[in-house]
């Protein structure tokens, strides 16, 4: 049950992670700042603007 | 290791060799794909526990104790310290595309073992050390480019090849991937307006995502998920509708200049607004589907219905030309060793990882991941009607264009099919027809379709089904042309604003437009050129794809060869050499095949020298002939400049070792300084 359920909190990581809910969090977490509309847009517009500057894989 | 873990191991190895051996030998009668799974996991496991292991122990070194850039860097954004598992499925999410999936399917031609072994042996021999000894060094060079340590480890030259290898992959890439979405919709309402409605639909995920709740991306791309499924069930009522049906009924160049007018607004738009919305989206429906289609496999276990080889391993298969050397080696790149992996490898992925140790998983275990998804792609294949699988993936350029001379050609080859079958089950999944539906996408929904069917719903949900597995490829695909032309508009920016300033500003709209324009037309010629092409496309633009992707998976060993040059000497060169070699000499061959064979089929030369003839002796006539030929030219020119690169850049790598083995040059390796973790256990 113990695995199970860690298994499920990894999974929900992972979306999060592929979600950018986590990235997002973190820099919430690092600039100390709280979250707001106009704080996730300049959070996403400068995570795509890298993660945008590279191709994706074939 | 104790006695117990080793005879656990052994049992896993002679497990592997029991199944490698059956699919091997077993001849006349259909073996179930169960033999393919266990032979596949079975090598998977044995090569991670020991040839990955050994290359991260004694060739790596691989050290905990040292802190990564993810810790040394830490930013909140792109360096961070992260779960293992959860780098792992990044890393496996990024490297996933349609390549696994499609070139598996491309060469079931030749039967399923060709493809099945090379996907196996390329991918613990090859692949997952490609993708792991990257992923080590840029990891231990503070996450530089694969471009930067080509220029830092072999020279300037190797780096600017790098560079142009990538622009090359990227124009013929984004040309082959668009053309397999043109196959998979021409004339399919259903599919059409099922993709057409993936579009609003990532657009309103952008504006509730910017606007409306701001952050919640999961919750969007549920919203998002649920929009699509209800457009696949829409999508059948508007095949059915004599209003709607013929708007989306579209040929296959109104659907190439479609995607391409598509191509050039999307990489113009916001990233916010259809983009990263439906990247977003793809991401899940990709995990999920391949996660589905390997419960499907389990739960049905198909029975392969084509044989270990078939009679085109002597060349002359109708999904694509020549002999299974050196032509199976470039078809299936993605699933046995990809080049493109090594920008994944050295580029977010070295930025997560927390441990060490954390390499070995990540790089080695996703690609074994990556090649499982291939070996479920070929199952998918080899499980259709033999017949079928022909009559789908056969241009009308080499089969005939219409149904019965197309099924009389293929019977004639041993692999009988009526009209009445492909009429059936073209009914069956809502098509008019699912002849010469070439560039694999539509077998590889064929096949998964009937897979998910069997698992769920019946046949009444095929139709379902296909268009649903039609829906995941072209979702993901159109993202990747999307993505690449805005990432080719930005190299292109960068190249020509040393020429004229303004250009090189990417928020100066003169300069977007014209550069966004420059990109699409590079690939949209290609991509047109393929909708022309009598024998399909695919026939031209998949090799030209395998080699450009090897040409930089070359890039990338020779990258890998000089690191472990400069840490061991030539001890331990032979790990990558080997695969290197192997690529060069395939390479090298599909390339010069590809110029200089006399079979038209085969040889752009000899293809163009044909039409001229035909031209000459009033066989063909008109604009139409002469563009061919001059298509075919230009084909013959780009694997010749793909076959200078590739000995360009060995000639160049083999000076620098031969120089560092000589001892005339400095084979001092170039790492960040030791830095000793602090990240605590809670931590990871």
């Amino acid at each position: 049950m113990k695995t199970l359920r860690r298994a499920g909190e990894l999974l929900w990581a992972l979306l999060r992670e592929l979600a950018d809910e986590n990235a997002y969090h973190r820099h919430l977490e690092s600039h100390g700042c709280r979250h707001s509309g106009a704080e996730w847009r300049r959070f996403s517009e400068e995570r795509m603007r890298a993660k945008y500057a590279q191709a994706k894989c074939c | 290791m104790n006695i117990l873990g080793r005879v656990v191991w052994f049992a896993i190895a002679a497990a592997a060799a029991i199944a490698l051996g059956g699919i091997a030998v077993l001849r006349g009668e259909h073996i179930n794909s169960m033999w393919l799974v266990m032979a596949a996991a079975c090598t998977y496991a044995v090569g991670y526990r020991f040839y990955g292991k050994f290359i991260a122990a004694r060739v790596m070194a691989l050290d905990d104790r040292r802190a990564t850039p993810a810790e040394r860097l830490r930013n909140g954004h792109d360096f961070e310290p992260t779960n293992r598992w959860i780098v792992l499925g990044h890393h496996f999410a990024a490297i996933a595309g349609p390549g696994p999936l499609v070139g598996p399917v491309l060469a079931a031609q030749f039967g399923y073992l060709p493809g099945t072994l090379w996907i196996i042996v390329g991918a613990v021999l090859g692949g997952a050390v490609q993708d792991f000894v990257i992923l080590f060094a840029s990891m231990r060079r503070d996450g530089k480019s694969l471009g930067q340590m080509a220029r830092d480890e072999i020279g300037k030259l190797g780096g600017f090849t790098a560079l142009i290898a990538v622009l090359l992959i990227m124009v013929i890439l984004l040309a082959v991937i668009a053309l397999v979405v043109v196959n998979a919709l021409k004339g399919s309402p259903w599919g059409t307006f099922t993709i057409a409605a993936t579009m609003p639909t990532a657009i309103l995920m952008g504006l509730y995502l910017r606007y409306w709740r701001p952050g919640k991306v999961l919750e969007a791309s549920a919203m998002g998920f649920a929009m699509v499924m209800l457009a696949i069930f829409a999508g059948r009522s508007a095949a059915a509708s004599p209003t709607l049906a013929p708007v989306f009924t579209l040929s296959a160049m109104t659907l190439a200049i479609a995607i391409i007018a598509y191509g050039f607004f999307a990489s113009a738009l916001p990233v916010w607004l259809l983009l990263a919305p439906r990247d977003y989206l793809s991401t899940f429906v990709k995990l999920g589907v391949i996660a589905m289609l390997g419960l499907g496999i389990f739960i049905v276990r198909p029975e392969l219905q084509l044989p270990a080889f078939t009679r085109f391993v002597d060349g002359t298969g109708p999904v694509f030309a020549g002999k299974i050397f050196p032509f199976c080696f470039i078809t299936i790149a993605c699933g046995a060793i990809s080049g493109f992996h090594s920008l994944i490898s050295s580029g977010t992925t070295p930025k997560m990882i927390a441990r060490e140790s954390h390499a070995c998983p990540v790089g080695y275990g996703s690609m074994l991941a990556e090649s499982f998804v291939a070996i479920m792609a070929m199952v998918a294949a080899c499980s259709l009607h033999p017949g079928v699988y022909f009559a789908v993936n056969s241009p009308a350029g080499v089969v005939g264009a219409n149904p019965p001379a197309a099924v009389a050609q293929i019977s004639a080859w041993g692999f009988p099919v009526t009209v009445q079958e492909m009429s059936g089950l073209a009914r069956d999944v809502g098509e008019v027809s699912l002849f010469a539906r070439t560039g694999g996408a539509p077998s590889l929904a064929l096949g998964m379709a009937q897979i998910f069917a069997r698992s769920g719903g019946g046949k009444a949900m095929v139709g379902f089904w296909y268009h649903f597995a039609i829906m995941f490829e072209a979702l993901f695909i159109l993202t990747i042309i999307d993505a690449g032309t805005r990432v080719g508009r930005f190299m292109l920016q960068d190249l020509l604003g040393h020429i004229v300033k303004p250009l090189g500003r990417t928020s100066w709209m003169p300069g977007v437009v014209a550069t966004s324009a420059l990109t699409v037309a590079a690939w949209g010629y290609f991509l047109v050129q393929g909708v022309r092409d009598p024998l399909g496309g695919i026939n031209s633009l998949w090799p030209l794809f395998g080699i450009a992707n090897q040409l930089l998976a070359a890039i990338a060993l020779c990258v890998g060869t000089t690191i472990l040059l400069k840490m061991h000497g030539w001890k331990y060169m032979w790990i990558t050499c080997t695969p290197l070699a192997w690529l060069v000499t395939v390479t090298f061959t599909a390339a010069w095949q590809k110029i200089f064979s006399p079979v038209p089929a085969i040889g752009f030369l000899a293809q163009a020298s044909r039409l001229e003839a035909s031209l000459a002796t009033g066989g063909a006539t008109g604009a139409a002939t002469r563009t061919l030929i001059f298509n075919a030219r230009l084909d013959a020119a780009l694997c010749a400049i793909l076959l200078v690169m590739v000995a360009t850049i060995l000639a160049d790598s083999v000076r620098v070792w031969a120089g560092i083995l000589r001892g005339t040059r400095e084979a001092h390796v170039v790492e960040s300084p030791f830095v000793l973790s602090e990240l605590r256990a809670e931590e990871l």
